[in-house]
């Protein structure tokens, strides 16, 4: 499954930034309207690596299909920072 | 007969497990006997499921860090979360690296003195250390003064 939202949080002492919950999902719009610019990026990648157009987007939905689950919290000098991918 | 095996059995006869999960158990149990006393022990509590291994789902990465290692204010943490489905499709997309592309790398990593050839390592080479990451554990203890932890691991 793709990601759905990412969950972004910064805490610092001086300053809390209420958790942003970023509507990944609505990407899938420009991304369809953008889709013959990116079929054709995706084209020229895949004649610069010398692979099968097919087996990129194959790779890259992997990639993509991956991306939910990831969780990454620093906190350092007080400061939080927190991404996550759900 | 042994008395694990029976329990399977039993277990198996009475409808508490599945005929191949009763497989996994009794080949868990011949696999050595470290094992088997967990997962008889597993199977006497009927949770066969706890007794298949599971594979793991993320990579762990935590890093803990005192003021004095990181000259910052404060401890320093750092808590990561990958999933494994993300480094199996990441390295897969190491394929994508053009041929050309592999002698300049080795050359590069060569004069940074890690002889590494690009072209050897092959894409299921990649996957099987990926797939082996699940057994390895890292912890590594700063001593002393040094307070710094770091933990990778699979859950």
């Amino acid at each position: 499954m793709t990601p759905n939202f990412a969950v972004i949080g910064v805490h610092t002492p001086a300053w809390q930034m209420p958790r942003l919950w970023i509507p990944l999902f609505l990407l899938w719009i420009p991304v369809v309207l953008l889709s013959p610019i990116i079929f054709l990026v995706l084209v020229a990648i895949a004649i610069a690596a010398r692979t099968n157009i097919w087996r990129l987007i194959a790779l890259f939905w992997n990639f993509l299909s991956g991306l939910p689950g990831t969780d990454i919290h620093v906190s350092a000098h007080g400061n939080n920072v927190l991404v996550r991918i759900l | 007969m042994n008395e694990n095996r029976r329990q399977i059995l039993e277990m198996l006869s009475t409808g508490k497990i599945t005929a191949d999960e009763a497989e996994r158990l009794i080949a868990a149990l011949e696999s050595g006997p470290a094992t088997s006393a967990g997962t008889s022990a597993a199977a006497a509590t009927g949770s066969a499921a706890a007794a298949v291994k599971t594979r793991a789902k993320y990579l762990r990465v935590l890093v803990e860090a005192d003021q004095e290692m990181t000259g910052l204010k404060g401890p320093t943490s750092v808590n990561v979360r990958v999933p494994m489905q993300l480094l199996r499709a990441g390295v897969r997309l190491a394929s994508l690296i053009p041929v050309q592309a592999h002698q300049q790398f080795d050359e590069a990593m060569n004069k940074h003195g890690v002889p590494l050839t690009l072209s050897q390592i092959r894409p299921e080479n990649l996957e099987e250390l990926v797939d082996h990451l699940e057994d390895l554990t890292v912890d590594v203890n700063g001593s002393d003064a040094n307070n710094t932890k770091v933990r990778v691991f699979c859950e």
